[in-house]
Order: structure tokens, then C-alpha cells, then sequence
């Protein structure tokens, strides 16, 4: 087909051999008079990896965006490429099919398409691709039973099945967030590949630690701006940190106190198809953190105490009554609050209003005669939560999928501290969302807090569980590996005890 | 801290456009109550074209009751679509209704006790759809097709595939008498519709409804319990339809086991072009209300006007994918709504 034809790089218009691959200058995108992005501009040379870093919001998401075409960006922009290929977080490939049905969608078909398959040969040939990229997997294999990493593998084999890396770009947007360490590594094997194949790459991550061991130069943004672009040998850490979080930062402390209120919930041998065996206790007034590598149990966690998952054996027990298990509107109304850590598909309606979903878990005081909702009383709550938790645009009766995510999330907090739950369950809480809104609802963790609210923070995000909590527990194979107090805490001891290292200080670039 | 909110709103709808000042302005823009304005332009088309016969009061009088009864079917499904499940089975549901109280007639049971056990049977189907849709957890659109299928089964096992005729004059009165000169189902139709609406607008019920059928898994975890309330919505659906059913054979005074299912999709063209009218792509019941008259004007219109009797499937069919090509380009604008949730939520399913 033409189709692939046209994809066969000809050297004939390579940029000058020695020229960047990409070129972005004086990139600006504006939204209604804001500026998402403000005068970017970097290049990208052959076998070169750049990371881009940046905090959300910075303008990391609308710079894929523009590079990917779903923006236009303001007029005055030079953006320079040739063929341009993305790898984003969902990675897009079907479940359940194979790796080998997986590369198969990528190809072109004309009538082809109706031609028998040739099985062994369509395997020789998938094994070769992912072995090109570092892997050595199944290739048979549905995509849902292989690991994360392999996966990842998967797709960049697919993005590059009929491609030459030589000469294009590849980007990468947040490819890591599903990994860890070890499976990050696979991926950055591969993306070493890729590059050393003559291909620029582009690589949008907020983790700062893999972006100074992978990458050879790093591209900072905040607030739309470039702030930095330097070799990776030459920032460091933390100042990579000052570079991208400004000013912003540490606007928000946690006072933290050291007595103990009363047991608010407890549970005991909490086993599910992940966990093996939990015991946890929170307090009144307590802020309990959960870290824990993608697998550990960490992310099941909240749900399983909530009701929002089944477990198999143990007991969950709030005010010394025993919460029945898988049974949300019962924990609820025992004092329970969870907000799940996949917005979209289960922190809230998008399709009802945001008062809709701020009064959904209680509509009992609204009620008034003929079992009718009194209106007016909703709407007078719902705008003083809306006043409370400053929800920009301030429209109840907006549809909720119309608010950006760190506004959505402020009405799925809202919607829970409406109750006074004795147990705040929070699971990625801040996911998403931007730094603004992100203060706003460590705030309202706070205040919860100190009104005697439990609150148990399950987070990938080591910053916050520093910020947050007072007690730290670390799961690993779906049991509490350890427990650190307020006064243990640090990054580097949340790493290493995730990992399950004897070391008390973790690598900082274990690829070096 | 408000800017950066704000940046990310318009990244994610840089087309969204601030709400319109004028509540009124949005209440009667065509988007919101087209249904209103294709009326008004059938009515002026038909009054030009046949206005000898269009204009006649009784032709509109027997229209209201002509469809009287579709407009309850299709309303009776406005609960199950709003609480997220397809009931297919709808039209056998009403085919049931029809020939059980033909036939429980025709076993000299007297009237009351008739149309009391027609509705129990009603109810219990619905039970037991929504039972197979939570329980044993088969996809609606799956599970109701089954059921339809048994229940035309059942439909004919109790007819014999035949007319069950003579059902009595006492009988026929139920839905052809008269009350200043408009038929009972004109009133049944009216009352049901406004408990429907109650129910699902002004009570927490219906809002629990809606959620449900918006995001099961967030309703479920807002401590909604989703699985009574599809359940629920299938025994009212039932009830309605078995309703709906025993006034179909009582209109005819005869049992006529082939004439239930022909309901199926006038139903659900008027609940789906019902849910682009008033409520921004949610279902609702006056908007269904609504579009089930005005199909009917511009079918019969057409009728008056000398057009060949294929033209009510010709017309009813074009409504609906109209109804449903309109919700689906304004899912890109930014409105909810129904249909297009619907659709991706299939599509969604079919990959996982």
C-alpha cells in the first residue's frame, strides 16, 4: 500500500546530517487568554534522549498534545520534524489479544487483509521485534497476562513494527507510571535502543530520578515556560526540583501532633487475591500513609477496607461494629468515605452535575415531604461546599466532566466531608490534578484531620506521603513489610523499604 | 493558585463556552426542545397541505388515543434506559400483558381480579429480568433478548397462535370509554407519566436512578445500591407494560398474540429522541411523551396526505437513527449525553 511506502524514511530529506531531528522554537499555546505554553523552544539530535519534566499543569500534557497535532499551536511557531511517533501512558494496545495480533494491527491492509495468517512466521517475526527492543517474553500471550513493562515493550515494538527509527522521533509521554524499578529498567533498556538506532526521543516523565539516570539532556517547564535545559550531568536532584516546582512549593505544612486519638477503624488478616494478611489500625485525628510497589497490595488496599472490593478472610471494624464485606452503602453509613484512585470510572458521576454528585451519598436531610428533594436546601448546601472547596468555575449544575481534574476532585472530597466520615479512605487523592488543586485538598485532608477524621492516604506520590502523614506503612507481596513513624520518614527510606533493600539510603541513579 | 485551574478547564474543552446568561434563552433553543419546533413545522406543513382533514378535531382526538398506549410503553422504558439498562424485551412484555388478560377473560375470571394478576405477571417478569442482569450478571441487552424471545414463547403456548376473541363489552369500555370526549388511556397515560416523573426527577429515588445509569461502579461506591435499584426499575417497567398490554386486547376486545412486539421500536425511537429534548441527553419522561405525538402528527399527516402504509416503519425508523445521529454529534459539543454514553460504554465492553 502507499501507505507504507511513504513511512520508508528517504535520507534524501534528512534535515543535514548533523542537524536536530526536532526543532521546536517560540512554541506558545493560549486557551481564552492563558498561556499553557509561553515561548518553548529545544531540538532534539539523532541518538540523543531528552526528558521533559515538569510538575501538572506545567504544560508538559498540551507540548505532547501539539507535537501529537490535537492543538494548534499559536501562530509564530516553528515546530520541525519528520515522521513523529508517540507512546502514551495507556500505551493503546487490545487487552486481549496477543503481542503478535498487537504488532498485526499496526500494519497497513489493503485485501491483504483477507489472506490467510501465516502463524509461525507472524511469531518469528514478533519475537524478533520485542528481542530488537530488549524483551524476551511470550509473544503468544495475551497483553493483559504479560507484566507492565513487557507491555510497554509491546508498544514500542508496535510503534516502531514498520518504521526506521533513523532520522524520526519517537516520544514517549509518562511511559513509567504503571512500573516499577525493576520493569523501568526493562523500558529504558529499550528506549537506550531506540535511540542507538539513530532515532531523537523524547521522554515526558515527573519522576526526576529515572529522567537523570536515562536521559542525556532535560528540558524543564513550569507554568508554560522553559526553565531549564541542561545535560543530565550536570543538574542534580534538587535542583532539578527547585527548578521545576519554583516558588510553588512548600506552600503547604502539615502540623503534625504526636498523641494518638482513639482507635477509629481497625482491621485484622485482611486477605484478598493481592493482599496476604493485613493488620491496620487508624486513629482519630491520624493521618495513615500507604506506600508500596504497583503489585503489592498497596492499591487495593483503601478499596478492600471500603467495601469497594471483595476480601476473602479478615475483619474490618469501625466504632466496634464489624463492616460487612464488598458492601460500600454499608461502610458508608458506619462512617466510611473512599475516594478510588480512577476518577473517571468510579470517584463520580461525569454525566450528573456537580451537585448531583455532591449530594448522591446523602440525600436524606434533603428530603422533604412526599418523599420529595427540597431543591432549594440542596442548592444552598451544594453552594456552600462549592464556597468551602473553591470550585473553579463555581456552576453546581455543570456537568462534572466539564470541571478540569483537579476541580472534579475537589467535589469528590466535598461530597465526603458533606458526611463527617470517621475514615477518610483516599486513594491517589492528588493524581492528575494540578498543584493548585493539589494544596487545596491537602488543606482539605487537613481540616478533616484535625475535626478527628481517620484518613489513610494510599499514594504513589512519595512527596505527599511525606507531606501527609504521620505514620507510614509499607506493603510489599500484599503484607505490612514495615512501619515508619513520623520522625523515620524520608524519601529515600520509602524507596528502599518499597523495594525491600536492607539499606537505609536508596540508589539515586541505579543505571549509572 | 485560581490560574492554573483555570488553564486546565480550557485545555481539556477549548471549546467549551462560557453558560449562557439567559436560562430562557437555553430553555427554548432548538437544541434543547427540538421536538417542539419539528412539530410546530409538521403542523404548519400538514395544515397548508391537508387541512381539510389535519385540522379536524377528531382526527387529533384519535390520535391522542391511538397512542395513548405507545406513549405508555415508551415511557414505562424511560426508568430501565435511565438506570443504564436496555430492555428489549418490551415489546414482549406488552404481548404478554395483551394475551394473559385475554386469556384469564376468556377463563371467566372477572375483570379486576384479571388486570391484578396481568400486572402481578408484569411485575415478576421485570423481577426476573433484573434478577438475570444483577445476579446472574448477563448484560442487558443480552438477558432482555433472551427473556423477549421466552416471553413470545409464552405469548403464543397461551394463545395457540391464535385471536382470543368476545372479551365482553364491560371489558372493552376500559380503554375506549370516554370522559369529556377523550379516551381513558389519555388519562391513564397522563397519570403514569406524571408518577414517572415524580419519581425520577423530584425524589432521591430518581436521582439514585440516574446515577446508576450514568456510572454504576461511582453510584455503587456513593453507597447507591445499584443492583436494587435496576431491579426496581425492571418491575416498574413491567408493571406499566403489562398495563400498557391489558389495554391493547381491551381497545380490540380481543387477545391478538402478534400485535405486543410491533411496540419495541416506536418505544425506543420515542424514548431516544425523548432524551435530546429538555434535559440536556438525559432521559426523560416528557420529552418521550412529546415525541411519541409528534411521530404520530407527522405520520398521520403523511397518512392524510394519501402515503402507502409502509410509512409509519418508513418514518418511525428514521426518527430514531436522527435521534441518535444528533446525540452522538453533540457529544462532541460538550452536552451529556444518553445515547452516546451508551454507545461507548458497548464499545468499551466489547474490547475488554
Amino acid at each position: 500500500m502507499g501507505d507504507s511506502a511513504s513511512q520508508v524514511p528517504r535520507t534524501a530529506d534528512l534535515p543535514g546530517a548533523a542537524g536536530p531531528l526536532l526543532r521546536v522554537h517560540g512554541l506558545s499555546k493560549s486557551f481564552a487568554g492563558t498561556k499553557a505554553l509561553d515561548g518553548v523552544g529545544f531540538e532534539v539530535n539523532a541518538g540523543e534522549v531528552v526528558s521533559v519534566v515538569g510538575q501538572n499543569g506545567s504544560g508538559k500534557s498540551t507540548l505532547v498534545k501539539v507535537l501529537a497535532g490535537i492543538h494548534t499551536p499559536d501562530p509564530g511557531a516553528v515546530i520541525e520534524h519528520r515522521d513523529i511517533r508517540f507512546i502514551h501512558q495507556d500505551l493503546g494496545l487490545v487487552p486481549g489479544l496477543s503481542t503478535i495480533e498487537n504488532l498485526d494491527i499496526a500494519r497497513p491492509l489493503g485485501l491483504r487483509g483477507f489472506r490467510p495468517a501465516k502463524a509461525r512466521e507472524e511469531r518469528q517475526a514478533a519475537e524478533r521485534m520485542i528481542r530488537r527492543f530488549g524483551g524476551d517474553f511470550d509473544v503468544t500471550e495475551p497483553i493483559a497476562r504479560i507484566t507492565a513493562a513487557e507491555r510497554t515493550i509491546a508498544a514500542i515494538a508496535r510503534a516502531m513494527s514498520d518504521w526506521s527509527p533513523t532520522g524520526n522521533v519517537l516520544v514517549l509521554d509518562e511511559p513509567t507510571a504503571a512500573l516499577g524499578a525493576a520493569e523501568a529498567d526493562l523500558l529504558f533498556d529499550a528506549v537506550r535502543r531506540v535511540a542507538a538506532e539513530g532515532a531523537a526521543v523524547v521522554f515526558i516523565s515527573h519522576r526526576l530520578d529515572e529522567v537523570l539516570g536515562l536521559s542525556d539532556r532535560v528540558v524543564a517547564l513550569r507554568d508554560g515556560k522553559l526553565v531549564a535545559d541542561v545535560p543530565a550531568g550536570e543538574v542534580d536532584h534538587d535542583r532539578l526540583v527547585a527548578l521545576i516546582a519554583g516558588s510553588e512549593l512548600a506552600e503547604f505544612r502539615m502540623e503534625h501532633a504526636d498523641e494518638r486519638g482513639r482507635r477509629a477503624l481497625r482491621a485484622r488478616g485482611l486477605v484478598t487475591d493481592v493482599l496476604r494478611g493485613v493488620d491496620l489500625d487508624i486513629h482519630e485525628g491520624e493521618i495513615v500513609g500507604v506506600c508500596g510497589l504497583l503489585g503489592s497490595g498497596r492499591e487495593h488496599l483503601a478499596a478492600t477496607l471500603f467495601g469497594a472490593m471483595d476480601r476473602h478472610a479478615g475483619s474490618v471494624t469501625v466504632a466496634e461494629r464489624a463492616l460487612k464485606a464488598a458492601d460500600p452503602a454499608h461502610s458508608i453509613r458506619h462512617g466510611l468515605a473512599y475516594v478510588p484512585a480512577d476518577r473517571l470510572r468510579q470517584g463520580a458521576v461525569m454525566t450528573m452535575t456537580a451537585m448531583e454528585n455532591l449530594t448522591l451519598p446523602w440525600l436524606r436531610p434533603l428530603r422533604s415531604a412526599f418523599g420529595r428533594l427540597d431543591r432549594a436546601a440542596e442548592r444552598g448546601e451544594t453552594r456552600a461546599w462549592t464556597d468551602r472547596v473553591a470550585l473553579r468555575p463555581p456552576q453546581p449544575d455543570r456537568p462534572l466532566r466539564l470541571f478540569s481534574g483537579g476541580n472534579q476532585q475537589k467535589i469528590v472530597m466535598a461530597k465526603w466531608l458533606r458526611m463527617a466520615p470517621a475514615v477518610l479512605l483516599l486513594d491517589e487523592p492528588t493524581q492528575g490534578v494540578d498543584i493548585a488543586a493539589k494544596a487545596a485538598i491537602h488543606e482539605l485532608i487537613a481540616e478533616a484531620r484535625a475535626a478527628g477524621t481517620g484518613v489513610l492516604v494510599s499514594s504513589t506520590d512519595t512527596g505527599e506521603i511525606l507531606d501527609l502523614c504521620d505514620r507510614v506503612l509499607i506493603l510489599r507481596d500484599g503484607r505490612v513489610s514495615a512501619e515508619l513513624g513520623r520522625h523515620e520518614l524520608s524519601e529515600a527510606r520509602l524507596i528502599s523499604e518499597s523495594l525491600g533493600l536492607s539499606t537505609t539510603s536508596a540508589p539515586r541513579h541505579p543505571l549509572d | 493558585m485560581t490560574l492554573i485551574d483555570d488553564t486546565e478547564t480550557l485545555t481539556e474543552h477549548p471549546y467549551e463556552r462560557a453558560r449562557p446568561r439567559h436560562r430562557l434563552r437555553e430553555a427554548l433553543s432548538f437544541r434543547s426542545i427540538s421536538a417542539i419546533y419539528i412539530f410546530a413545522a409538521l403542523f404548519l406543513l400538514f395544515s397548508l397541505w391537508v387541512p381539510s382533514t389535519f385540522l379536524d378535531g377528531d382526527t387529533w382526538k384519535a390520535m391522542l388515543d391511538d397512542q395513548a398506549i405507545t406513549a405508555l410503553t415508551a415511557v414505562s422504558l424511560v426508568i430501565p434506559l435511565s438506570a443504564g439498562v436496555f430492555n428489549l424485551a418490551i415489546g414482549s412484555q406488552v404481548a404478554v400483558g395483551s394475551i394473559l388478560s385475554a386469556w384469564l377473560l376468556s377463563q371467566h375470571l372477572p375483570i379486576p381480579a384479571t388486570v391484578t394478576l396481568t400486572l402481578v405477571a408484569g411485575a415478576a417478569i421485570g423481577l426476573a429480568t433484573g434478577l438475570l442482569i444483577v445476579r446472574a450478571r448477563i448484560d442487558s441487552f443480552i438477558a432482555t433478548l433472551g427473556v423477549s424471545s421466552m416471553l413470545l414463547a409464552l405469548t403464543t403456548w397461551i394463545s395457540d397462535g391464535q385471536q382470543i376473541l368476545d372479551l365482553g363489552a364491560a371489558y372493552q369500555e376500559l380503554a375506549t370509554g370516554q370522559l369529556f370526549g377523550i379516551t381513558y388511556p389519555v388519562y391513564f397515560l397522563v397519570l403514569v407519566a406524571l408518577a414517572v416523573w415524580y419519581v425520577l426527577e423530584r425524589t432521591p429515588a430518581g436521582r439514585r436512578v440516574y446515577a446508576t445509569g450514568g456510572n454504576l461502579d461511582a453510584a455503587r461506591l456513593a453507597g447507591v445500591r445499584t443492583s436494587t435499584t435496576i431491579v426496581l426499575s425492571l418491575i416498574a417497567c413491567g408493571l406499566i407494560a403489562s398495563a400498557a398490554g391489558t389495554l391493547v386486547s381491551s381497545r380490540l376486545a380481543t387477545g391478538d398474540p402478534s400485535i405486543g412486539p410491533g411496540y419495541l421500536l416506536p418505544a425506543f425511537a420515542a424514548a431516544f429522541l425523548g432524551s435530546t429534548q429538555f434535559r440536556g441527553g438525559r432521559y426523560n419522561v416528557w420529552g418521550t411523551v412529546i415525541a411519541v405525538y409528534v411521530l404520530a402528527t407527522g405520520v398521520k399527516g403523511l397518512q392524510l396526505a394519501g402515503a402507502p402504509v409502509w410509512i409509519p416503519d418508513l418514518f418511525n425508523g428514521l426518527a430514531l437513527l436522527l435521534a441518535v445521529g444528533m446525540a452522538v454529534r453533540r457529544g462532541d459539543t460538550g452536552r451529556t449525553s444518553a445515547i452516546a454514553r451508551l454507545l461507548r460504554r458497548r464499545r468499551s465492553s466489547q474490547e475488554a
